[in-house]
């Protein structure tokens, strides 16, 4: 904020990229232009500004001309901002003073057979740049330190798994379970397949392995009470049952591998009324205790209560290769029992195909039935069972007598992992099992910084797939755990006390538990925890929430100096619309920058401003782009489900909707507002958008809210009440 | 009073005849404006007029503010909403934040009058916020003062607990931002102390027919405008309430963008 009072020495440095930029853009007009803006006290052209010559020429500058703002206008920040912001710091400038400018993405590789306009919107751009350094301010980033320890609840396989690959890396691992034997699901399960090796044994040994290990603390008949804090300093509270006395420990990072049940289908096939009714973890049980009764007929059904039309809507991934290893295990006890499968679909993806071809040569049967006429299970008078069922490929109903009846249940979520959900503020998917932030990029990790999910915790999962995740775990976990500090960018949400409201709308805008009302509403930021995407303060009503770095004055700036241009006033004969387009610095920019590596040309009309999610943009902005006198705005985001901030894409979407009612008072075509999404790899899909919006405000035509020639200001349309 | 805290003095002789303490009026400035809820704050029989307190959060809030003495709004419905249960129970706390002192004022004031040995609590955000001191001062037996940045009287609400463990509570009466009414209500429950909370969400009509400020109470989804404002605050789902008061930012933002720079409603 002081850096208002010192006075503004901007830099701009405008390159070439050999002929990348200079074939189709006229860099010297576009320094000579930028030498005319406010605050500019010097400006150059450069053949290559990344190349040594050109950073030793911005750090010369810097100390010449005393620069305090420096502008690079070249390539995308994606690649190559933070090579410039070093460059700064090493001539003794902070690195949130520099600002860049894209002019070879955004324009030279997207206009490449239109170099007037592309010089043009070159300008544009670099005036956008200089209005927004102006507002820059210098910033510090903050180290946080990272207690080496971890806490993992769950100790089945993946919890077991997770807690020896951290505690053999030496750091010091809790290892929490609710019941009072380690192991979880596999001290119940029977024999596991390729190798037929007992589970309780596999488990056994993990267990005692872990036990040995004097970097693990167990916790067993434990619960976890309560955590509060962040990465790095987490203070979790244990409640061991039989113990008066909570247990307090503080970690840096916190892995939840608690598993998931075997849904029991009481009131389906029988089930719980006729005792040759059971579960496949049942008869796992019944054959590891070796008290099954010698059957002579199996029948097998699957997908009971999962894959359905609502609720447990899932496939639960295990069953069917569950189905096979149980039913060649009979096989293998002994060859004359009769075994059939009735199924919807086999699902043995990868090499668990060859299970399916072992079954089907060993004489197992499979029936396919359909939906719509799901198989139906009778108890007969002498206790025996009839299952009927309507043979898809037969065309016709099949009675088959037997005497048991497995079926095949999904894995569903626990009731404890429920309440540990509220205590970590981490979320469940629809499915209620644990959702993680991204299903690409951050498979095991949740919005908040520090805590990671693996296992079935996560969703249905054999224990090839549990134990990688269980290692992704341990691996993430280590990450700031052997960095033992991290730094936090200074790109993080601040109120403005003064005219803070205490409405904590930011508290519950925020999805990473970053704001925490203070008890007479006062928000309290928890910088560790804020990732800053600026939805709080968009949301703000106040204007007090702020996201550093991008807060509104600085965003406002740009927008306000694409359109003061004195060239902005009405069209005379061509109407050449100005767009102004904000991206997020995730996909949608991505988007734009591929579009210009691929040369994917479309209209020179549009202005990419970048923000750091969608979500950022608020009303303000969108308005006073059109006060402004845009012909049309657009905003852009990842693709609905793939935002970096869980959801800002989304808040995005739902204020254009509700812009688009409310601009139409304002004398604004609601037709002007737009949003679209893209991912990193649809530039194709980015140059679409555009091409198509460009054409829309074609149509439309000039905003009516563009200054009039003459130097007229606008006047709003006020008889539309 | 305050900054953005503005107290106001309605004549409306019929509310005035007929308020009692914890209820509340429904009001619109303008025939383009919306209906906004606000606790009574005080009435006076003999004069005809109450008194509402009121913090600038939005376009109505801050047109209200914008009025002068003399002046006068569209239509003001009241009073709503049930009269807060006042008996002598003994000891009561009066604990109230922000803006909604004011009201609580009025509660605590009635506490006192039926014999109780009343405590009030007045907090607020910052030293600056802190509202009627000196009007709490002179009612209540006792008075504290609390502020969440600690410039003023205790940090935060922890001393509460210490509060209600040295003294015999008999009941507790708490008026303010829900996350506050939330801190109260769990300190208490572990004392089991009797905590009536006053909830005023988002509301329309407030006379029971919209549904907008239902509230659930116990599991049991509640009006706070015929049911209320008084509730049970250790049955409150207090998340679920904070998250429904959100639901409107955008267009409240955009009403008040377009009110304050067009000229429109």
């Amino acid at each position: 904020m002081e850096a208002d009072k010192e006075e503004l020495r901007i830099g701009v440095f405008v390159c070439r990229c050999g002929f990348n930029i200079g074939r189709v853009v006229d860099v010297p007009a576009v320094a000579e232009y930028a030498k005319t803006l406010p605050h500019v006290v010097f400006a150059e052209e450069g053949l290559y500004t990344c190349s040594s010559a050109g950073l030793d020429s911005i750090k010369k500058q810097i100390e010449k001309f005393k620069l305090n703002r420096v502008i690079v206008a070249s390539c995308t920040p994606a690649t190559h901002e933070s090579l410039f912001q070093k460059t700064c710091e090493e001539a003794g400038l902070n690195k949130y003073v520099f600002e860049m400018a894209n002019i070879r993405e955004h324009c030279s590789w997207v206009h490449m057979h239109l170099p007037e306009e592309a010089t043009e919107k070159a300008k544009d751009l670099i005036r956008m740049a200089v209005a927004r350094a102006g507002h820059l301010e210098p910033q510090t980033e903050t180290e946080l330190n990272i207690n080496p320890s971890t806490l993992v609840i769950g100790g089945g396989i993946a919890g077991i798994t997770a807690a020896m690959s951290l505690a053999r890396q030496g750091f010091q691992v809790h290892l929490v379970d609710k019941e009072a034997q380690l192991g979880g699901m596999l001290n119940r399960l029977y024999k596991l397949q390729p190798t037929e090796r007992e589970a309780s044994e596999v488990i056994r040994e993990l267990v005692i392995a872990a036990r040995a290990n004097n970097n693990i603390h167990l916790h067993t008949s434990t619960f976890v009470h309560e955590v509060s804090g962040f990465i790095g300093n987490f203070n979790v509270t244990l409640q061991t049952n039989n113990s008066n006395q909570p247990e307090r420990i503080n970690v840096g990072t916190i892995i939840v591998a608690t598993g998931a049940e075997e849904f029991k289908p009481v009131g389906m096939y029988g089930y719980k009324e006729n005792q040759n009714v059971i579960t496949q973890l049942e008869f796992e049980q019944l054959l590891q205790n070796g008290e099954l009764k010698k059957p002579k007929k199996v029948v097998t059904i699957q997908c009971v209560g999962a894959r359905e039309k609502t609720g447990r809507t899932y496939c639960s991934r295990i069953c069917c290769q569950v189905a096979l290893n149980n039913a060649l295990l009979l096989k293998k006890l002994d060859p004359n029992i009769d075994v059939t499968i009735i199924f919807r679909d086999i699902q043995t993806y990868g090499e668990n195909e060859r299970f399916y071809k072992d079954a089907r040569e060993n004489s197992i049967n499979f029936i396919r039935y359909d939906l719509n006429r799901p198989p139906k299970v009778t108890s007969r008078p002498d206790g025996s069972l009839a299952v009927t069922v309507y043979d898809i490929y037969l065309g016709a109903e099949v009675e088959l007598e037997s005497d048991l009846v497995v079926l095949s249940t999904p894995l569903v979520q626990n009731e404890d992992a429920r309440k540990l959900s509220a205590i970590l503020k981490v979320p469940l998917g629809t499915d209620g099992f644990f959702f993680e932030v991204h299903p690409k990029l951050r498979p095991v990790d949740f919005a908040s910084e520090g805590i990671y999910v693996c296992g079935t915790a996560h969703g249905p999962k054999n224990i090839v797939e549990s134990l990688a995740q269980a290692y992704a775990t341990a691996s993430k976990a280590s990450i700031p755990m052997a960095a033992e500090k991290i730094k936090a960018g200074a790109v993080k949400a601040s109120v403005n006390q003064e005219i803070c409201v205490n409405c904590d709308a930011c508290v519950v805008s925020c999805v990473f538990n970053a704001i925490e009302a203070s008890p007479f509403g006062l928000p309290k930021i928890i910088e560790a925890n804020c990732k800053g995407c600026g939805v709080c303060a968009s949301e703000c009503p106040m204007g007090a929430m702020q996201l550093i770095h991008f807060k509104d004055d600085q965003i406002i700036a740009a927008i306000e100096a694409l359109f003061n241009s004195e060239k902005r006033t009405e069209p005379d004969e061509s109407f050449k619309p100005v767009i102004l387009c904000f991206a997020c610095q995730w996909c949608s920019y991505a988007a734009a920058d591929l579009a210009g590596v691929s040369r994917i040309q479309y209209p020179p009309n549009v202005r990419v401003l970048r923000v750091p999610c969608s979500g950022r943009v608020d009303v303000l902005h969108v308005l006073k782009a059109f006060q402004s006198g845009a012909d049309g705005v657009i905003i852009t985001g990842c693709l609905i489900g793939d935002c970096h901030y869980v959801d800002g894409n989304v808040k995005a979407k739902d204020r254009v909707d509700l812009m688009k009612k409310s601009l139409g008072f304002l004398g604004i075509d609601p037709k002007r507002l737009e949003i679209g999404f893209a991912s990193s790899s649809e530039g194709r899909k980015f140059a679409t958008m555009m091409t198509d919006f460009v054409k829309e405000i074609e149509k439309l035509g000039p905003s009516p809210s563009r200054p009039k020639r003459g130097g007229e200001k606008f006047v709003q349309d006020n008889n539309k009440t | 009073m305050a900054p953005h805290i503005n107290l106001f003095e309605f004549s409306a002789k019929e509310v005035a005849a007929k308020t009692k303490p914890g209820q509340f009026v429904v009001l619109r400035i303008d025939e383009d404006g919306e209906r906004i809820p606000l606790t009574i704050a005080d009435a006076n029989a003999e004069k005809g007029t109450i008194s509402l307190a009121c913090h600038e959060v939005g376009k109505t809030t801050t047109q209200l503010g914008k009025l002068k003495e003399g002046d006068s709004i569209l239509d003001l419905l009241g009073p709503l909403g049930n009269p807060a249960r006042i008996e002598k129970f003994g000891t009561v706390i009066c604990i109230g934040g922000g803006v909604m002192v004011a009201p609580l004022h009025f509660q605590a004031k009635a506490f006192r009058e039926a014999g109780n040995y009343v405590i009030g609590i007045v907090g607020a955000t910052t030293k600056d916020h802190l509202i009627f001191l000196d009007e709490m001062g002179r009612t209540c037996n006792e008075l504290c003062v609390a502020t969440d940045d600690g410039t003023k009287g205790y940090k935060g609400l922890d001393f509460l607990t210490d509060l209600i463990a040295k003294r015999k509570v008999d009941r507790v009466v708490a008026e303010g931002p829900i996350v506050m009414m939330k801190a109260v209500s769990d300190i208490t429950r572990q004392n089991g102390i009797p905590t009536l909370v006053n909830l005023i969400p988002i509301m329309v009509d407030g006379m029971g027919m919209c549904g907008a400020c239902r509230v659930t109470v116990g599991g049991k989804v509640l009006f706070a405008c015929v049911d209320g404002l008084e509730f049970d605050g250790h049955q409150v789902d207090f998340d679920e309430l904070l998250s429904r008061l959100k639901m409107y930012t955008d267009q409240e933002k955009l009403a008040y963008v377009f009110w304050e720079k067009g000229g429109r409603n």
